[in-house]
């Protein structure tokens, strides 16, 4: 009979492949949002190698566009991110406007970005429902959907629409806002600021959530840049970068706004900066609010442009509330567009998933992946 | 500068929100604030939540004031809108669109490029049905009793030359200012034009005779009824039309 230890040198030493498997997660799995699949390969609990598999949603976005007028690509603009609608089509608006080479006017900046600060506000909202499912709390689940809908009634009452908006047009925004709506924006903003107070008490005095964000899921400045990650995820790592304050489009120069970055680098730091984006994003509605009421009610907020664009190439970037989004256009002189191409930040930050899981428990994979915030309608397009 | 809301009062000592009866408290604090809440969610076949005027759910047709120029048709992303004959009021065969509301997007452009505020946005959301051919609403199906001022968008822009000229403030539609225009040497005379024109603003005058002892025609637009529908356009046969955009 052999001892035991020569028994544990024998399994270390041995040939068979008992030891690590790959475990598939998705793409029908409660960790991912969406239809992504993550296969890690397992030393035991530990995650010793992860590869993400995207592309299960593919619906031929960017071919599609080359068959259609320029307005009418705005409502399938608002199909590539429904948490993020307003953004993409403000994008996209934003691009064709440089192709054309026409500024518009100056209400319709001020209602745009306010737009996009509500969409921000109730895309992070619905982040932090994801995490709070994701780490086996629904409490935060519930309380976090339900001050979403105070927004989604803000976007009703603005263009009629819950999610997907259709809002932003080339040339500046569908409808004006009337007194009416900055009452209930300002209420509602107002209120939200009381309300997530309580939300983030059941987070971050929370020991099942903070012992299981701290310290996971480390991302360092580098990996950052080598994998061009961007976002609140790469403000989490100490990246002090915001395209809405360094690369100002629209009126986002004559804001009063902070970027947060944190250096930690890991999960908690960027829940931390998310949560501090809401705040700024309140901020900002409030001043878009003050300066449309001073531009007053007669001022344009539509103009009226071309519908052929010019032959030549547009290129634009935004911040989307995941990211950095950028559409670059080539247009060739007819009313629809030749190529239109399209950058989605979660397309890039998915590929940061092995760096993120690796070394870490299986049971953390899915609190580290939603900090990313997947989003697989921009990501498969 | 403005000033951090949440990093200002976070992070702190770890150690503290790891400590266990500190939760406890936090909880018990917001049960006791939130046990006086009404509910915030609705038995909702029973009651309705309310929804404003200018709701986009199904598209609504005015029938009387349909001219049948298909700009819906054109502006559809999804061409869920088709023209089909039907009967107005007086037994006459008539165009009028039909949605299939299967397909349909709620994206509200066929209200907001109607030409003459046929096309509306309904605030009715509930439209499930048993079978697909339900879900194809008629021309008749299609109207809204209770059509308020909200609910109709007009397409109201700024021309780039009024800024230039310092009035910001005149803001009109599209379908007043663009007509199209004819290049004389491309047009054959073959009066299509004039067939496909929903609201009789073209007419075909006569310019002289040509070599062959024919008489040549050429269109003329009645500027005042003109809703530029760009149907003209679209049916030449030589492209002798293009429509004359007012920047």
């Amino acid at each position: 009979m052999m001892s035991r230890d020569v028994i544990d040198i024998k399994a270390e030493t041995s040939e068979l492949h008992t030891d690590k498997m790959w475990v598939i997660m998705g793409p029908q799995h409660p960790f991912s949002h969406g239809l992504w699949t993550l296969k890690a390969r397992l030393d035991g609990e530990i995650v010793v190698d992860a590869e993400p598999i995207i592309g299960y949603l593919h619906r031929g976005w960017e071919k599609e566009c080359e068959n259609r007028t320029y307005p009418k690509i705005i409502p399938m603009a608002d199909r590539l991110c429904y948490a993020a609608s307003m953004t993409y089509t403000h994008l996209y608006c934003m691009t064709v406007e440089k192709a054309l080479g026409i500024d518009i006017p100056e209400k319709a900046k001020y209602i745009r970005i306010m737009a996009d600060e509500i969409c921000r506000i109730q895309s992070h909202l619905m982040w932090l429902a994801a995490v709070g499912t994701d780490l086996g709390n629904l409490t935060v689940f519930l309380w976090a959907m339900r001050e979403r809908e105070f927004f989604m009634d803000l976007n009703v009452r603005m263009c009629g629409a819950r999610m997907t908006t259709n809002f932003p047009r080339i040339g500046g925004v569908r409808n004006d806002i009337d007194d009416e709506f900055a009452m209930f924006a300002s209420r509602c903003v107002e209120r939200f600021e009381k309300a997530i107070w309580d939300i983030i008490a059941m987070i971050d005095d929370s020991s099942v959530f903070v012992s299981r964000m701290k310290g996971t899921g480390i991302l360092s400045r580098e990996q950052c840049a080598n994998l061009g990650i961007t976002g609140p995820a790469m403000r989490g790592t100490g990246v002090d970068f915001d395209v809405r304050r360094d690369d100002p489009y629209d009126n986002y120069d004559k804001m009063d706004f902070e970027v947060p970055v944190l250096k930690e680098g890991d999960s908690y730091a960027r829940y931390m900066v998310r949560i501090e984006e809401l705040f700024q994003s309140c901020k900002i509605i409030k001043q878009c609010l003050q300066k449309v009421k001073a531009i007053g009610r007669n001022a344009p907020y539509r103009l009226k442009v071309p519908s052929k664009v010019p032959a030549g190439r547009a290129f634009v970037r935004m911040e989307d509330p995941r990211g950095e989004s950028m559409m670059y256009l080539i247009s060739d002189g007819t009313d629809k567009p030749y190529r239109l191409k399209v950058r989605s930040p979660i397309f890039v930050n998915v590929s940061a998933a092995k760096p993120l899981v690796l070394g870490s428990r299986i049971a953390d994979v899915p609190a580290v992946m939603a900090m990313i915030d997947m989003c697989l309608g921009e990501t498969d397009r | 500068m403005a000033k951090k809301e949440y990093l200002d009062k976070y992070p702190r000592n770890p150690a503290r929100s790891l400590w266990v009866m500190k939760p406890v408290s936090k909880a018990l604090k917001i049960f006791f604030k939130t046990i006086a809440h009404r509910p915030v969610t609705i038995l909702y076949p029973y009651e309705k939540m309310w929804m404003p005027e200018n709701y986009r759910g199904r598209p609504g047709l005015r029938f009387d004031r349909c001219v049948a120029c298909g700009m819906c048709v054109k502006m559809c992303p999804t061409a869920c809108i088709k023209l089909v004959d039907t009967e107005d009021g007086s037994g006459q065969k008539v165009k009028r669109p039909q949605v299939n509301v299967g397909r349909c997007a709620m994206c509200g452009y066929c209200a907001e490029y109607c030409p003459v505020d046929a096309m509306t946005v309904t605030p009715e959301f509930e439209l499930a049905e048993y079978t697909r051919e339900d879900l194809i609403y008629g021309p008749k199906r299609l109207a809204y009793e209770g059509i308020t001022e909200r609910m109709e968008i007009h397409l109201e822009q700024t021309l780039m030359s009024d800024i230039k000229n310092g009035n910001p403030e005149r803001r009109i539609s599209p379908f007043k200012t663009d007509r199209p225009v004819l290049v004389e040497a491309k047009c054959i005379s073959c009066k299509r034009c004039e067939k496909v024109c929903p609201v009789k603003a073209v007419t075909m005058v006569e310019h002289g005779v040509n070599e062959k002892g024919r008489p040549i025609l050429y269109p003329e637009f009645n500027n005042d009824t003109c809703i530029c529908c760009e149907n003209c356009v679209e049916d030449c046969p030589k492209d002798a039309l293009y429509i004359n955009e007012v920047l």
